[in-house]
C-alpha cells in the first residue's frame, strides 16, 4: 500500500467506503422490510377487526354463527381469514402474534390478531390473520432492487471520484513532473502551478523559493572560488618573478639559490592548485563552448605523447587497443584532452613500476561509446571509491604531489559534457571508463 | 629594443622591468592607463606589455589606441582573468599574443622573442653554441652544417635553455615550458635530468658541449660568452 499513488488511494478508499455502506444496506433491509411490512400488517389487522365489531354489533353475533358455535372464514386464496369462537378466559387486551396454522394440509404462516369480545356475558374470541409469505417476497423484490441501485450509485461514485480526483491532483503531478525534470542547477522557468487549492499553490511556492536560494547559495560560492582563484592569480606572479629575477643574481650564495629553488617550487604547488580550481569553476560556470570534433585516436595519441616521458620514467607497457574510428562531435578539444590527460596521468602515477596501462574502446549499441583505461596499481579500496571525485579528497596512498583536484577536473569536465564515468578497482588495478552519449557520436 | 611596461601591479611591473633591462631592452612603466598615454604620446615603442585589467581604462580599449599609434610594434596582453572572450577580443584587436598570470618571467622573454621575430624579421634566427647553431625558424640543430638528430622535446629543451643563456635555470622553470598544459602533475625533476644527460651524449659525438653546465641545487645553465 505504501507505493501507491495518492489519486490511487483516494478512489480507491472512496470507493471501498461507498461500497461498505451499499453492503450494509442491502444486510439491514430486510429487516427494515420486515418492521414496517409487521406494522402496515397490524394496522391493516386493527382497522378489519374495527370493521368486524361495527359488523357484529349492527347485525348482532348470530347472524354470523348462524346457531352454530363457532364461525370461520378464509378469502379464497387463504391470504386472510376469520374465526370468531366462544373462549373462557378472560382477555381484555388485544394481542398480535406470527404463527402457524394447518389449513387444507397447507402449512401457512400467518399474522394474526386475537380480541376478546364479550356478548351478552360469554367471551368470544374474534381472530384476524393474514398471510405473512406476500409480506417476506416483498421484502426480497425490495432488496434486490436495492441491491441494483446501490451498485448503481457506488459506480457513479467511483466514477465522480476518479474524475474529482484526477482534477484535483493535477496541480501535484505538475509539481511532481516538474521536480523529476529539473536538473541542478535549476535553469527551470516553468511558470506557477494554476490551482485554486491552497496546499499545493503553496508546496509550488515553497519549492520555487528553496530552488531560487539554492541556486543563488551556489552560484555565489561558484563567485566565490573563480573570484578567489583570480585573485591569487597576481600575487603568485609577483613573487614568481621576484624569486626569477633573485635565483638569476650572480651575487646570491648556492645555499641561498637552493631555498629559493624550494620556495619556487611551494609556489609551483599553490600555482597548480588555484589554476585547478579556476578551471573546475569556469567549467562549472559554462565558459567553455562545445562545438569541436575531435577524434578519440588522435586525441588519445596526443595526451600519450605528452606524457611519454613518465611512461617511461617508470618503465610502463601502454598498449593502445583503441578499434573504432569514432569523431567526438559537440565537444571541447581542450577539455577532453585535460581529462584523458588526468585520467592517463593518474594511471600512470598510481601504476606499479614495469606496469601495464590498456587503453581500448567499444560501442554499446548504436547509442553508446565507451573507452576504457586500466592500469595494474594497487587499486582504490571500495570504502575510498566513492569519494575519489570530491576535491581535496586524496585517498591513502595517493601521490605527496597531487593536489587532489585532478579527478575532480574529470568529474567536472565530464559532467559539463553529459559524460559518464564508471571506476571500477581491485587489488589487481584500476579500470576508468569513460562512456560518451550519441549526443557526441 | 624599447618596451612600455603597462601593469597597475607596481611590484610585479619592477620585477618584470628588472628583469628586461638585464636582456638589454629599454623599458619604461606606467601604472595605469591614464599614464600609459601620456607616455607612448610622447615617445615611440617597439613593444608593449599590457595587463588587460586596469582600474582606470579597459584594457581592450587602451589596446586599441596603442593598435592605432604603434601600428608596427609588438603588442603583448597580461590577462588575470584569462577569459576566453577577453583572450580572443584581444587577439581580435591586434595584440599579437597573451600571456595569462601567473606567468614565469622567462616565459614573457620567449614570448617577447617569438613576436619580435615574426613582426620585425630580425634575421638572427641562429644561436651559436661552440661549434653547434641553433636554427630557432627550422626548428634544427646542426655541425658544421652536419644536422644533429634531437627529439622535439630535446629541441625545446635546448632552445629554451639558450635563449636564456647566462642564467641558471632550475628543473621547474624547464618542465614548465616543456609541460605547459600538466594542470595537475607532480613536477619530477628526473626526466629533465634524463633529457639533459640524452641531449649531453648525442652532441658528445661532435664535440664536447662544455658551454652546458649543472648548476648543483638548482638545474642548469647555459654558459657562453658572445
Amino acid at each position: 500500500m505504501h507505493r501507491l499513488k495518492l489519486g490511487t488511494k483516494l478512489v480507491l478508499f472512496a470507493t471501498l467506503s461507498s461500497l461498505c455502506i451499499a453492503l450494509l444496506m442491502i444486510l439491514i433491509l430486510p429487516l427494515f422490510v420486515k418492521i414496517v411490512a409487521d406494522r402496515n400488517t397490524n394496522a391493516a389487522l386493527r382497522s378489519q377487526k374495527s370493521k368486524v365489531i361495527k359488523e357484529i354489533e349492527a347485525n348482532g353475533l348470530d347472524y354470523y354463527l348462524e346457531g352454530d358455535s363457532i364461525y370461520g372464514s378464509y378469502s379464497m386464496l387463504k391470504d386472510e381469514y376469520i374465526s370468531i369462537e366462544p373462549g373462557n378466559e378472560n382477555q381484555l387486551a388485544d394481542q398480535i402474534k406470527t404463527e402457524r396454522r394447518i389449513v387444507d394440509q397447507d402449512t401457512i404462516v400467518y399474522r394474526i390478531l386475537t380480541h376478546t369480545m364479550r356478548v351478552s356475558d360469554k367471551n368470544y374470541f374474534i381472530e384476524i390473520g393474514r398471510k405473512i409469505s406476500s409480506i417476506s417476497q416483498d421484502g426480497r423484490a425490495m432488496q434486490k432492487m436495492a441491491l441494483y441501485v446501490l451498485a448503481g450509485i457506488v459506480i457513479l461514485i467511483l466514477l465522480a471520484n476518479v474524475f474529482y480526483t484526477r482534477h484535483l491532483l493535477r496541480p501535484l503531478n505538475y509539481i511532481n513532473t516538474k521536480l523529476l525534470n529539473i536538473k541542478f542547477p535549476f535553469t527551470d522557468t516553468s511558470p506557477p502551478v494554476k490551482t485554486s487549492t491552497f496546499d499545493f499553490k503553496y508546496l509550488d511556492q515553497v519549492i520555487s523559493g528553496l530552488m531560487v536560494q539554492i541556486n543563488r547559495d551556489f552560484r555565489k560560492e561558484k563567485e566565490f572560488s573563480s573570484n578567489a582563484s583570480h585573485e591569487l592569480m597576481t600575487p603568485i606572479s609577483i613573487i614568481q618573478s621576484k624569486l626569477e629575477n633573485m635565483i638569476a643574481d650572480a651575487s646570491m650564495r648556492p645555499a641561498q639559490v637552493a631555498k629559493m629553488e624550494e620556495i619556487m617550487r611551494t609556489l609551483h604547488r599553490l600555482k597548480k592548485i588555484a589554476k585547478s580550481l579556476l578551471l573546475i569553476s569556469r567549467i562549472d560556470n559554462d565558459q567553455y563552448i562545445r562545438e569541436d570534433t575531435t577524434s578519440v585516436k588522435g586525441l588519445i595519441e596526443e595526451v600519450t605523447g605528452e606524457l611519454h616521458h613518465r611512461l617511461v620514467q617508470k618503465q610502463l607497457k601502454l598498449n593502445n587497443h583503441l578499434q573504432q574510428n569514432v569523431l567526438l562531435k559537440n565537444v571541447n578539444k581542450v577539455l577532453l584532452f585535460q581529462l584523458f590527460y588526468n585520467v592517463l596521468n593518474n594511471a600512470i602515477q598510481y601504476n606499479k613500476p614495469r606496469g601495464v596501462i590498456d587503453i581500448s574502446d567499444q560501442l554499446i549499441g548504436n547509442q553508446k561509446y565507451a573507452v576504457v583505461i586500466k592500469d595494474t596499481g594497487s587499486g582504490i579500496s571500495e570504502a575510498q571509491l566513492p569519494f575519489i571525485f570530491d576535491r581535496f579528497k586524496r585517498t591513502t596512498g595517493a601521490s605527496p604531489d597531487s593536489n587532489g583536484l585532478g579527478l575532480s577536473i574529470v568529474h567536472s569536465i565530464a559532467q559539463y559534457h553529459n559524460l559518464e564515468l564508471a571506476v571500477s578497482s581491485d587489488t589487481s588495478g584500476t579500470a576508468f571508463q569513460i562512456i560518451f552519449s550519441n549526443e557526441h557520436i | 629594443m624599447k618596451v612600455l611596461i603597462i601593469e597597475d601591479e607596481r611590484s610585479l611591473a619592477l620585477e618584470m622591468e628588472h628583469f628586461l633591462k638585464k636582456e638589454r631592452f629599454t623599458c619604461d612603466l606606467a601604472f595605469n592607463g591614464k599614464a600609459a598615454r601620456e607616455i607612448w604620446c610622447r615617445q615611440s615603442y617597439d613593444f608593449f606589455l599590457l595587463d588587460i585589467g586596469l582600474p582606470d581604462i579597459s584594457g581592450l580599449r587602451l589596446l586599441k589606441e596603442i593598435r592605432l599609434d604603434h601600428a608596427e610594434a609588438g603588442i603583448i596582453m597580461i590577462t588575470a582573468k584569462g577569459d576566453l572572450e577577453d583572450r580572443i577580443q584581444g587577439l581580435d584587436l591586434g595584440a599579437d599574443d597573451y600571456l595569462p598570470k601567473p606567468f614565469s618571467l622567462l616565459e614573457m622573454r620567449a614570448r617577447i622573442n617569438a613576436v619580435g621575430r615574426r613582426k620585425f624579421q630580425i634575421n638572427d634566427f641562429n644561436i651559436q653554441l661552440g661549434g653547434f647553431v641553433i636554427d630557432t625558424r627550422q626548428r634544427t640543430l646542426a655541425y658544421n652544417a652536419v644536422k644533429v638528430e634531437l627529439s622535439k622535446k630535446e629541441f625545446d629543451l635546448l632552445s629554451f635553455m639558450a635563449l636564456n643563456k647566462n642564467r641558471p635555470l632550475t628543473r621547474l622553470q624547464i618542465s614548465e615550458h616543456l609541460w605547459p598544459d600538466s594542470a595537475m602533475d607532480d613536477y619530477d625533476s628526473n626526466y629533465i635530468d634524463v633529457h639533459i644527460k640524452n641531449i649531453r651524449k648525442k652532441l658528445q659525438a661532435y664535440e664536447p658541449p662544455d658551454w652546458l653546465e649543472t648548476v648543483r641545487g638548482i638545474g642548469y645553465k647555459i654558459h657562453c660568452i658572445d
